[in-house]
């Protein structure tokens, strides 16, 4: 089983990575990079909201604070690219730290309101300072070349869900943030501290946002607060984290493509019915969370079971002693 | 006689005008295991979670190994060996059991497969590896205290604090139970245990603490407690005193 799974993923792993050598067609790559694109979003979303347990609706201000801070970088400061693009991750989870000491001490719907309205302070203040351009948005140098950008697209992602599935699923992280999102104050007595947990697990959830948030204004070359300061990306993360599967890596991944593939199909077929895509999508998560509250992938995938039962190597407990409730101390061990 | 594991030194917590611990003081030593009694609303619960870190007392302080851990938080006072159960049991209920009692041996054994390992170890002694694989949430009343028993000595404390992990047992349960807890003490850990059942805590305990409206009431061997007439009358009400 283990075996099969890394073969597909090899497989896939492959396919993509030879993909723009036969597929020419800039429109299919350019549907192709934001595909990769939304498979970084909701797994990294998925880091603090199935992991954890903390519904983040602010999880686009990580992305849009990725595209400006690059934007600005590399207009106002005229950085180059690779030197701007780190500065996006690192700004995201910078601000995640900050929004974090209030908004991490509440619990279920209070945190995805209050992130939720940061995002849209957020947006307001990018709206209303001089240098984001305002309400105009901003203008990066453009660089023309679709390959570069999926292929940066393709190891960025490709390299976040493979430090992502290290840390969630091969680390102990993954397990402590389980702990923390089932019961706070039951892992509070082994030895948790979830005000720490939580915060590594925002942050490790800003920063990769905020890296694909970068490379996605410079990719566009167009940046605004309507489109990268939106509810957008929170609101389509929240979609196919739900439907995809929370608290897992392939969920979300499967989740993105599907919602992703949908929506492209959708638009280039039947643009003159957008709000028909809103009312399907939204048909589409009621009735996923009502009848696979686990997910397209939680559904179809049984969970793995654990390690497997050592030998004997801990002597069991003996049969219960018959009667008396007096028992006395067993002799040696 | 050897410094004491844990010292309660005058320890009172209020919640606004209620005062649920009252003047308490009493020690824990080494190897011993402690009964903590009294009657529903006594404050037991509310002690072990001023012991544990939960709450910081309101005036006094509990010493533990020589040091004063008063409002120490829970997580740090894991580390420093103090183990709980809660009365009302706290599975990760999303979880399986083998995970529930891995993310406790976490604390002493940091890399996963050592954790796993430990966690396995730790469900035979206490007769959960059947269920090991399967969710929390399945577990029966008997079997989720036994989880709760599980990850509290998953993190190889030397002072287990118990709180009412035989109440609600049917009786095979219960005498299981109080096995393990004898095969423990004779292990080497010290505990304190709150528990209804008389039949139990008189048996397992090597003396007892008794607390009535916050307040010790009395203080002794089983024995010595059960003729006590303070503990009599609280336990039996005015005329039988
Ligand atoms: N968090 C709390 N806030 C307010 N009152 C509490 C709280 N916890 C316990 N109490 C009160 O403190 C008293 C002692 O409760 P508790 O320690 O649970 O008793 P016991 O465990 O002995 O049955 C009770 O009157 C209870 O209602
Ligand atoms: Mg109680």
């Amino acid at each position: 089983m283990k075996n099969r799974g890394a073969t597909i993923l090899a497989i896939i792993g492959a396919a993509l990575l030879i993909l723009p050598l036969v597929v020419h067609d800039t429109f299919v790559l350019r549907v192709l990079t934001e595909g990769v694109m939304w498979i970084g979003l909701a797994i990294a979303f998925d880091v603090i909201a199935g992991y954890t347990g903390y519904l983040n609706f602010g999880h686009g201000a990580f992305f849009g604070i990725g595209a400006y801070t690059i934007g600005i970088l590399m207009m106002q400061a005229n950085l180059p690219f690779w030197a701007a693009l780190p500065a996006g991750g690192v700004a995201a989870a910078i601000v995640a730290l900050i929004a974090g000491i209030p908004t991490l001490r509440l619990k279920g719907a209070y945190f995805a309101i209050a992130t939720w309205a940061l995002s849209r302070a957020i947006q307001q203040l990018a709206l209303n300072v001089e240098f984001t351009g305002g309400p105009d948005g901003m203008r990066l140098e453009a660089f023309l070349n679709p390959q570069f950008f999926y292929y940066l697209m393709l190891i960025t992602v490709g390299g976040t869900f493979a430090i992502l599935w290290y840390l969630l699923e091969r680390a102990p992280f993954g397990l402590k943030l389980k702990a923390i999102r089932e019961d706070e104050e039951g892992a509070k007595a082994l030895g948790l501290n979830p005000t720490k947990l939580k915060m590594q697990s925002f942050i490790l959830s800003a920063l990769p946002t905020g890296i694909l948030g970068g490379i996605y204004a410079y990719w566009i070359t167009f940046i605004d607060p309507s489109s990268t300061l939106g509810d957008l990306v929170s609101d389509q993360a929240v979609v196919m984290v739900v439907f995809g599967g929370m608290g897992t890596l392939f969920g979300p991944a499967l989740g993105a493509i599907l919602i992703f593939a949908f929506k492209t199909i959708f638009w280039a077929y039947l643009s003159d019915f957008q709000l028909l895509y809103l009312i399907i999508l939204g048909a589409l998560i009621a009735i996923s969370v009502i009848f696979i509250p686990n997910g397209l992938w939680g559904t179809m995938v049984k969970r793995k079971a654990g390690a497997a039962r050592p030998q004997q190597n801990a002597e069991p407990v003996s049969e219960p002693a018959a009667l008396s409730a007096v028992a006395a101390p067993e002799e040696g061990n | 006689m050897a410094e004491p594991i844990l010292k309660v030194n005058s320890v009172t917590k209020c919640f606004g005008g209620l005062t649920a611990v009252d003047d308490v003081s009493f020690s824990v030593e080494k190897g011993e295991i402690v009964g903590l009694i009294g009657p529903n609303g006594a404050g037991k619960t509310t002690l072990f979670n001023v012991i544990s870190g939960y709450y910081a007392p309101t005036k006094g302080s509990v010493i533990f190994q020589g040091n004063d851990i008063s409002g120490k938080p829970p997580y740090d006072l894991a580390g420093v060996g103090i183990g709980r159960t809660f009365q009302v049991v706290k599975p990760f209920a999303g979880l399986t059991v083998l995970e529930n009692v891995t993310i406790a041996s976490f604390l002493k054994h940091p890399k996963k497969a050592d954790a796993e390992r430990h966690a396995w170890q730790v469900l035979e002694t206490t007769g959960l590896a059947d269920r090991a694989n399967v969710s929390a949430a399945g577990l029966t009343l008997a079997g989720r205290k036994r989880l709760e028993i599980s990850k509290a000595l998953a993190l190889e404390p030397s002072f287990l604090l118990l709180d009412e992990v035989v109440a609600g047992l049917n009786p095979t349960e219960a005498d299981r139970t109080v096995e393990l807890i004898m095969k423990l003490k004779a292990q080497g850990l010290t505990i304190l245990i709150v528990e209804h059942i008389m039949r139990v805590i008189m048996n397992i305990s090597d003396r007892l603490v008794v607390l009535n409206f916050g307040k010790k009431i009395a203080e002794g061997t089983p024995s010595e407690v059960s003729s006590d007439p303070h503990v009599v009358q609280a336990y039996f009400g005015e005329e039988a005193a």
